[in-house]
């Protein structure tokens, strides 16, 4: 259980974070004004990351899982905002 | 609803692993939590004026704020002050200092002093709530506690689910003690779950949004959060001081100014509470005034002003403010407790003392589903599971009752020579260690009778102390219309004979319940008295 628990403690940080950017700069507007909302989310977002990490069978699987998803989700954060296309 | 074995076991695991880790602090927290709601009506219950207590008026102000300006230099670059009135009857000054030091002043002392005035026994109450006393780390150890709180939420919730609907109302007192403890906890659990979710989500929040932000602002604010921040938070902006002085208008003049722009804004009942000044004496001195309005959940708005004409400069007001701003004022509020009227502070704290019912019973929990049910000795980790329990929850309690009645005799002139925020926080820590050592030298169910008594006893005095050190005596107190304090005294009796109910609950645990367990005596004292009499 414990590997489990710092796949959501660790990548699971890193997926919230990056969930939390892609959803606060995709919206209208710049994204300053997400500043509160999204600190406050992202505090939602990895409290559940962490409680859906022991839904995986093993401490390997949830490390995979959600070390990939936190490189895709921050991945295309960074690609978006590189390009500009996202404000 | 139907859950594989496998979740239910993982998450029965997970909740036991973070209710056992967090729920002392938990318990701390929601029961100074429950009377921190009231943090401005106990700095009135710690004035030594009782009810004699008057509201300073504008011009009592007026001269602190000239003074504090024209003493502390440090205090022209940034000053605070409260508006004087019903939330602050005394009003203070407060600013840093060139180290960092918060200084205070009131007209009782313009020199300056380093402790917030008038709040030894609400600072208290307040820092056992968001850090357990413990300086620095404390706050960061409580946002750890209230992740790990979010997690125990979660999964209670997944694990009750399957019975979820059928067991909600159910409590069956009865022989099977455990059931009943698990009705009672999982009835407050999930009646009170969404205050819950949002004290666990805000409560995380309030503790760790510094090290959050470190975190997001290179991962995803491209490393401009901390520049982000001045402009996106602050209501004032900040301007350069001009160089040439000017004279900065009168706390009256702002008053009058700062509810007119807000009329202006469509807000009708604008109700200052306290300023900011920034570079007081220039040309480009700013105020921004913070106050109150009904009828919206982030009640505190802001106007921003030039302190020398009043031109408005940005306003924060319920109804026009920003994503941001209203987003924080109601996360604030809602934590807090600090919207609507009257019934919500009470319903928090209601909330409050229910949510450390959770905890206790969690634990209580705990220990139960481990009994052996088959011989009098039970495991050392229940045991002191048991100990600790009384000794930390039933102590706190304790604790925090000496600090009340410590806050009113340090204030006598005998005492004089204590300094209260030292005295009240030593009562305070050396009452919650004596506690814990009892349970740790006790059998768990003499302690807790014990300590349920010493409870029950330091809360009954609590308004004694308030009438004899005051002469605020409870029905003086309503006698004339001070309700807050008559609330406090009379909510210490309410709470005393709470606690005395529960030392007789548990004498009558104690005389006739189950033998094999940790709540038993001890086998030799039921040994001596089977064998007492004799011919």
């Amino acid at each position: 259980m414990w590997a489990r628990a710092f796949a959501g403690i660790v990548p699971g940080f890193l997926l919230s974070a990056g969930l939390v950017g892609l959803v606060t700069w995709a919206l209208p507007g710049p994204w300053q004004g997400t500043i509160v909302a999204g600190v406050i989310a992202f505090f939602v977002v990895w409290i559940a990351v962490m409680g859906a990490s022991f839904q995986f069978a093993n401490g390997k699987r949830a490390w995979t899982w959600l070390g990939s998803l936190a490189v895709v989700s921050l991945g295309a954060l960074w690609l978006l905002q590189w390009l500009r296309w996202i404000q | 609803m139907k859950i594989s074995s496998n979740t239910l076991r993982t998450f029965t695991t997970l909740h036991t692993w973070v209710g056992l880790v967090a729920g002392f602090a938990l318990f701390v927290a929601f029961y100074a939590g429950a009377i921190t709601i009231f943090h401005h009506d106990l700095q009135a219950w710690q004035s030594p004026h009782g009810i004699h207590a008057t509201t300073q008026t504008l011009d009592d102000a007026q001269r602190l704020l000239d003074e504090t300006l024209a003493r502390h230099p440090d205090a022209r670059k940034h000053v605070g002050m409260v508006y004087p009135g019903q939330e602050y009857p005394v009003t203070a000054t407060y600013w840093q200092d060139a180290t960092g030091q918060w200084r205070y002043a009131t007209t009782e002392h313009p020199e300056g002093i380093d402790e917030m005035p008038g709040g030894a026994l609400s600072e208290l109450v307040n820092a056992l709530h968001y850090s357990l006393g413990i300086p620095v780390a404390g706050t960061y150890l409580m946002g750890i506690v209230s992740l790990l709180y979010g997690l125990a939420l979660i999964s209670g919730v997944v694990i009750h689910l399957p019975k979820l609907v059928e067991d909600l109302f159910a409590l069956r007192p009865g022989r099977n003690l455990k059931r009943m403890w698990q009705d009672a906890h999982n009835v407050i659990g999930v009646l009170s779950l969404p205050m819950h979710i949002m004290f666990a989500v805000t409560g995380a929040m309030l503790c760790l949004v510094m090290i959050a932000m470190l975190a997001l602002n290179p991962l995803i604010y491209r490393n401009q959060l901390m520049t982000a921040l001045g402009p996106a938070m602050d209501t004032a902006p900040v301007v350069a001081p001009a160089g040439r002085t000017e004279a900065i208008g009168s706390l009256a003049m702002w008053r009058d100014a700062s509810i007119a722009i807000a009329r202006e804004q469509g807000v009708d009942d604008f109700e200052p509470a306290y300023l900011k000044l920034a570079n007081a004496g220039d040309a480009n001195a700013t105020v921004e005034i913070t106050g109150e309005s009904s009828g919206t959940l982030g009640p505190l708005g802001s106007v921003a002003m030039n302190a020398n004409t009043g031109t408005k400069l940005a306003t924060q007001l319920p109804g026009q403010r920003d994503a941001n701003h209203a987003t924080l004022s109601s996360a604030y509020a809602l934590h807090f407790g600090e919207y609507g009227n009257a019934w919500v502070a009470w319903l928090y704290f209601l909330l409050g003392l229910g949510g450390a019912f959770l905890f206790y019973s969690g634990n209580l929990l705990w220990i139960e589903a481990r009994r052996k049910r088959r011989q009098a000795e039970q495991g050392r980790a229940q045991l002191w599971m048991a100990r600790a329990t009384v000794g930390v929850c039933i102590g706190v309690c304790v604790a925090i009752s000496v600090a009340f009645i410590a806050t009113q005799l340090l204030q006598l002139p005998a005492l004089s020579g204590i300094a209260l925020g030292f005295g009240v926080n030593v009562a305070c820590f050396v009452t919650w260690g004596l506690c814990g050592l009892w349970a740790a030298l006790r059998p768990p169910i003499r302690a807790a009778h014990e300590l349920l008594w010493a409870a029950a006893i330091t809360t009954a005095l609590i308004p004694f102390a308030h009438g004899i050190v005051t002469g605020a005596w409870w029905w003086t107190s309503a006698a004339a219309g001070h309700w807050a304090l008559f609330a406090i005294d009379a909510g210490a009796i309410a709470m005393a004979v709470g606690f005395a109910w529960l030392a007789r609950v548990t004498a009558r645990r104690m005389r006739i319940g189950e033998a094999n367990s940790v709540w038993a005596l001890a086998p030799a004292t039921v040994t001596a008295r089977v064998q007492a009499p004799q011919p």
